[in-house]
């Protein structure tokens, strides 16, 4: 589905990823790993066009990733928000829209989430009234309200409470099981453990672990996640 | 639908959904109709009746003050007696007390009263009537002048007119620096006002955390120009509802108040006391129709001079070069301070990029005074082609007349930097936009904008 080549990319004199190549499987879920300020934010913005890479390609289903490819992706940042003066229904439409779906297609759409999330009520309500916690249920809505094949959370965990948490994680196996590929940045290794089918443990800018979830804690027999992270980073160190 | 369609129309529905931009749209006429009405009402509104007594010592003032609808001056006779009346009769509310003369002519005058002090209106009617009545004794007694000679003297009128010696055309100075002013005024005010929304709008944008979502989706160049051009719609909207409300506010009030107006224009009757010694009288009879004449050519002059001034004046032009330079004098100005947003993550530290920003329009606003003297001089000139200036020193220029060539090219050269600005404003604007909690200084902008 996308295949990472080489990725270089500096801030004047600070090196955010260096060298970086990885490979996401179609219909995996796939886990960026890593502490903070190791470049996965960088990577992930990357992708998304967001910022543009010194060097290295980037190929989506085998061909170089164009805008339009971008506008398909469903993305939720790390640092997401709303705005706060509008009511969610009219913000749910709009964010819908611009990601090309039409009016009555978005709000049918929409209806049928709020309906099944129960959060119907909150339609007219301004965002600056609701909680955080209801604000990113809004935010994951409207994440993959398009159907996108392929999802990006960043740090989706950083944040929610434990029951969106956990609302989460489940909406995240049911969009895998509908066929999306899923890409999400952590550091808690305990739900990449739940949830992921490849991860990639990203250190000072590098790739330096990465497969599949079951070879790599085959070949790590006893340990959990956690263990494997810090003795990675610490060996690296 | 286009994604930056999408982009403005929410930026202008939003906008034009609040509160503040309705309060913002009613509150300037009213405050135009305001300042229209209450000197008028004012005017008219009826004054409390008020008795003065007078008593003259020196023997030039008795008899001599004019009693007219809202002030009754009595004869006192003695300080004493009036004294009583002042305390026993409800119709005395002052006494007017002129001393004995000790030099040729009176140097002081008393008003009294008893616990409330008499009106605003009292005492300068009663000042007002005490330097005229000395006037008319030293002019009749003194130098031997009489009531026609001074009707003469007084209705003398000579109308000074600014002719272009070529064409004989009138100039009407006053009223194109009035119009120059305001229209230059106008842009102003429009640009800094919606420029700062702009520049609001990006800041709410980035601290609210929504802008990485948003670009995900639009490009961050139409995410901003969306902006800029929402806000834009917005500021043209609120200027015509401006415009027409204040023509319906005034329209009405003109209707609903003509007694009013009327009341207003007609001068109150004066009642002459017969009291008064004869020459004194024909003094003022005649000096109230000079007063008359002269008020009444005075007025006929002003209003003449306003009505043929604009005539004079080619709205046509006028309103299109208003259009222009205030459709692209703010989207100069709206890009940057949209760049402006998006480098800060609060209004405090926005000052030190949006002072520098706006210095060019502040300072051709303050040097406004000083071009009046020569609108057409080198500086004004120079100021009124320089893109980040001309569209306030233009305006105010164009009711003067301005020779073609310089319009255009002062048009050519705006069309072509606010490309350029807006080309850079981008490229600070894509760059800032993502950055949290770093303070950008001008020299980063300076590396966003060549690299």
């Amino acid at each position: 589905m996308l295949q990472i080549s080489h990725i270089t990319k500096n801030f004047g004199s600070y090196c955010a990823l260096n060298d970086v190549s990885l490979q996401v499987r179609r219909g995996s879920v796939f886990g960026l790993l890593g502490p903070n300020g190791a470049g996965k934010t960088t990577l992930i913005r990357i992708i998304n066009h967001i910022i543009a890479p010194d060097s290295g390609t980037l190929l989506f289903d085998g061909h170089p990733m164009t805008d339009a490819d971008v506008a398909t992706i469903g993305y939720l940042p790390e640092e997401r928000g709303l705005y706060k003066k509008m009511r969610v229904g009219e913000q749910a439409i709009y964010l819908a829209r611009l990601k090309g779906l039409d009016k009555a297609e978005a709000e049918r759409r929409l209806h049928q989430w709020f309906d099944r999330l129960e959060i119907s009520s909150w339609w007219n309500r301004r965002v600056e009234e609701l909680s955080k916690g209801m604000q990113q249920k809004v935010q994951f809505v409207v994440t993959v309200l398009h159907q996108p094949q392929l999802l990006i959370f960043d740090e989706p965990f950083s944040g929610f409470d434990p029951v969106n948490a956990d609302l989460l994680k489940r909406e995240i196996l049911r969009l895998k099981s509908l066929g999306a590929t899923i890409i999400f940045s952590t550091h808690n290794m305990s739900s990449a453990q739940e949830l992921c089918d490849d991860i990639a443990l990203i250190d000072q800018s590098r790739v330096v672990l990465s497969g599949s979830l079951s070879h790599i804690r085959s070949q790590h027999p006893g340990l959990d996640l956690d263990r494997i992270f810090i003795n990675t980073v610490t060996r690296h160190e | 639908m286009n994604k930056i369609l999408l982009v403005i129309q929410r930026e202008y529905l939003t906008r034009v959904r609040k509160p503040s931009f309705w309060i913002l749209t009613l509150v300037v006429p009213l405050l135009l109709a305001g300042i229209y009405a209450i000197p008028i009402i004012l005017a008219t509104r009826p004054i409390e009746h008020a008795g003065v007594m007078v008593v003259d010592q020196s023997g030039i003032f008795s008899g001599q003050f004019r009693s007219h609808r809202n002030i009754t001056y009595y004869e006192g006779g003695s300080l004493e007696y009036a004294r009583r009346q002042l305390r026993q009769n409800d119709s005395v509310d002052a006494i007017v007390y002129i001393p004995a003369r000790e030099t040729t002519l009176p140097q002081q005058a008393y008003l009294y009263y008893q616990s409330d002090a008499p009106s605003v209106a009292v005492q300068s009617d009663v000042n007002v009537q005490l330097q005229e009545i000395l006037r008319n004794c030293i002019l009749l007694d003194v130098h031997g002048i009489t009531p026609e000679d001074y009707a003469l003297l007084t209705s003398t009128h000579i109308r000074l007119r600014t002719q272009d010696i070529e064409t004989g055309r009138d100039g009407f100075l006053q009223v194109k620096s009035v119009v120059g002013i305001v229209l230059a005024f106008l842009v102003f005010m429009a640009v800094f006002l919606f420029g700062s929304q702009v520049m609001r709008g990006v800041m709410e944008e980035k601290s609210s955390r929504i802008v990485e979502v948003v670009v995900c989706s639009v490009k961050p160049f139409q995410l901003m120009m969306g902006k800029v051009v929402g806000v834009g719609l917005i500021g043209l909207t609120q200027f015509a509802l401006w415009v027409a409300l204040s023509g319906v506010a005034m329209g009405g009030l003109r209707l609903a108040n003509s007694g009013l107006f009327e009341q207003a224009q007609s001068k109150p009757v004066s009642q002459i006391s017969t009291k008064g010694a004869e020459a004194t009288a024909q003094f003022q009879a005649a000096r109230i129709q000079a007063e008359q004449y002269e008020a009444g050519l005075g007025v006929d002059n002003s209003v003449r001079e306003l009505v043929e001034g604009m005539a004079n004046i080619n709205f046509g032009l006028l309103l299109g070069v208003f259009l222009f330079y205030f459709i692209f004098g703010y989207f100069l100005y709206a890009s940057l301070f949209a760049a402006v947003g998006s480098m800060v993550d609060n209004e405090t530290d926005s000052q030190q990029f949006t002072v520098p920003l706006t210095l060019p329009l502040l300072l051709s606003l303050l040097l406004l005074p000083a071009l009046l003297n020569a609108p057409s001089s080198s500086l004004s000139q120079w100021l009124s082609i320089i893109p980040f200036t001309s569209p306030v020193v233009m305006l105010f220029r164009i009711p003067f007349g301005v020779p073609i060539w310089q319009i255009v090219l002062s048009m050519a050269l705006l069309l072509a930097t606010f490309p350029l600005c807006t080309w850079a404003a981008a490229k600070v604007y894509r760059r800032s936009i993502l950055r949290y909690g770093q303070k950008t200084t001008w020299r980063q902008v300076i590396e966003h904008v060549v690299k």
